[in-house]
């Protein structure tokens, strides 16, 4: 038995746990995705806002920005709207590039600023979401989709931000619970740990 | 150090799944057949789940509707009841009506979509984003024989055409979608042209592309108000089912055609039942050198 084999026997444990960890992360944001995605197709198909429904897997990759940061958030937020994309009229692939543009750059800009408090992730849901509806209704018409960009948009973003910052109170828990990320941790904690100084030959 | 190692491998992330996105989306515009069948299966998929979640959801929501439809639902129910009152006494004129329809029709041949075979369906969901007024789920499938681009109408006229067909369930853009161009006649005149949804009004219809305006001036020559409008031979479905009546003509901004406004005979906002027209549809769109219809104008 050589000298490095205790640390590589640590490092491959390591790997496992952080494989298995991943899994369960999947596992959880498909369950909640999922339930989202559901809710979305046939509760809020009739319940509505003078004729708005909440936007919930915008809300869900707003979400996964905010607590799993732009990196996995990006990723989280590319396969929420591909998902959504397969019930939409719209091409594949419209909602998963404004998800994954939005989700970054929520995620981006927020990483190291703040701390998390409710109100905070409120208002970032109103502002993420109006900016994901924009985002959409202008990339849509861009790739030649009609009667996005009209006079409804304006009613259909503020309404669809409102459902979705009051829905945030439900969701944050459970996308929190997903990724994975404390209710108490600051954003500075998410941070990635510096590189092990282990190194394995 | 690490962190600007870690923004770029973020960044580089992002600019992957954007382009990922670009080239679904080109795919999707190409039409790329495994593409549909892939969102179709996802769709077949999860519908038993989705069924299930409605049954169970679906009282709740109806909780919702009623609490804030009230008073529209009464309004509505009262100009309901003018409206029998009106049609009892249109009875005996419509049964006129209909003779007189049917000799015509004996007399000149001309069937209304008759020897096509239709399925009636049942809506079972209006649209589930914000973008998708115009789209609707019906409970009919590739199993009943349905395909994409059939047309589907009611008794009142033209609704849309059948969109996307899993096993059991299909969607339809309603003729309101400002993105489906449905090539129209205009029996006032016989002109046909080509037409589209009105964004942000489900009850109209404009045909902006085919039709001059007159060289010469004559008024006389444009469709009356209140003409009908049917679907045209040569379109991508059957002739001659109703499409509207002719609400207002007026000159396109460079004065060249007219912009003719058609109040849609269907209502296509709270459909409960369908009937989906088995005619296997054109593929090719009614624009081009060989098409009844002219390149729209400029």
């Amino acid at each position: 038995m050589t000298a490095s084999q205790p640390v590589q026997n640590v490092l491959r444990r390591r790997r496992l746990l952080a494989g298995g960890s991943v899994a369960m992360i999947v596992l959880r944001l498909i369950i909640v995705y999922l339930f989202a995605l559901l809710l979305q197709l046939t509760f809020f198909s009739q319940v509505r806002v003078a004729g708005v429904a909440p936007e919930l897997p915008a809300l869900v990759a707003i979400l996964a920005g905010l607590f799993a940061g732009p990196r996995q958030g990006s990723v989280i937020a590319f396969c929420a709207g591909l998902m959504w994309d397969v019930y939409l009229s719209t091409p594949l692939g419209l909602a998963a590039a404004s998800f994954v543009v939005v989700a970054y750059t929520l995620g981006g800009i927020t990483e190291d600023l703040f701390h998390d408090t409710r109100l905070q992730t409120l208002l970032l849901v109103f502002v993420g979401t109006a900016a994901m509806v924009t985002v959409y209704a202008l990339l849509g018409e861009v790739v030649g989709q009609r009667g996005l960009i009209d006079d409804r948009l304006p009613r259909v973003v503020l309404i669809a931000s409102g459902w979705n910052a009051l829905l945030s109170l439900v969701a944050a828990p459970a996308v929190r619970w997903a990724v994975g990320s404390g209710p108490a941790r600051s954003r500075t904690r998410r941070r990635e740990p510096p590189a092990s100084p282990l190194k394995v030959r | 150090m690490a962190v600007a190692q870690r923004s770029g491998r973020s960044r580089y992330r992002l600019l992957l799944l954007i382009l990922t996105a670009a080239t679904l989306l080109t795919l999707d515009f190409r039409g790329f057949g495994p593409l549909d069948t892939a969102q179709s299966r996802v769709r077949d998929v999860l519908e038993p789940v989705v069924s299930a979640v409605d049954v169970v959801l679906g009282p709740v929501a109806e909780v919702w509707t009623v609490m804030f439809t009230y008073n529209d639902l009464r309004s509505e129910n009262e100009r309901l009841r003018d409206e029998v009152d009106r049609l009892a006494s249109a009875d005996i004129r419509g049964a006129a009506e209909q003779d007189a329809l049917e000799r015509l029709l004996d007399a000149t041949g001309v069937t209304f979509v008759e020897g096509v075979e239709r399925l009636t369906a049942t809506v079972l969901r209006d649209s589930v984003g914000n973008f998708d007024d115009d789209v609707m789920s019906i409970d009919v499938g590739h199993r009943d024989g349905v395909a994409p681009g059939m047309a589907v109408v009611t008794s009142a006229g033209f609704v849309g055409r059948v969109e996307t067909v899993d096993a059991a369930l299909s969607t339809v853009t309603a003729v309101s979608d400002p993105s489906l161009v449905v090539g129209v006649r205009l029996l006032d005149t016989g002109d046909v042209g080509l037409g589209h949804g009105m964004a942000g009004d489900p009850t109209q219809f404009v045909v902006d592309a085919g039709l001059r305006w007159p060289e010469t001036g004559d008024l006389s020559e444009l469709p009356a108000v209140g003409s009908p409008v049917v679907t045209a031979a040569g379109s991508r479905y059957p002739a001659d089912i109703p499409v509207g009546r002719v609400a207002s003509v007026e000159p396109s901004e460079a004065g060249l055609a007219q912009l003719v406004t058609v109040d849609l005979a269907a209502d296509v906002q709270d459909l409960g039942y369908v009937t989906v027209l088995l005619l296997t549809p054109s593929d090719e769109a009614p624009v081009g050198p060989d098409s009844p219809f002219p390149e729209p104008s400029p």
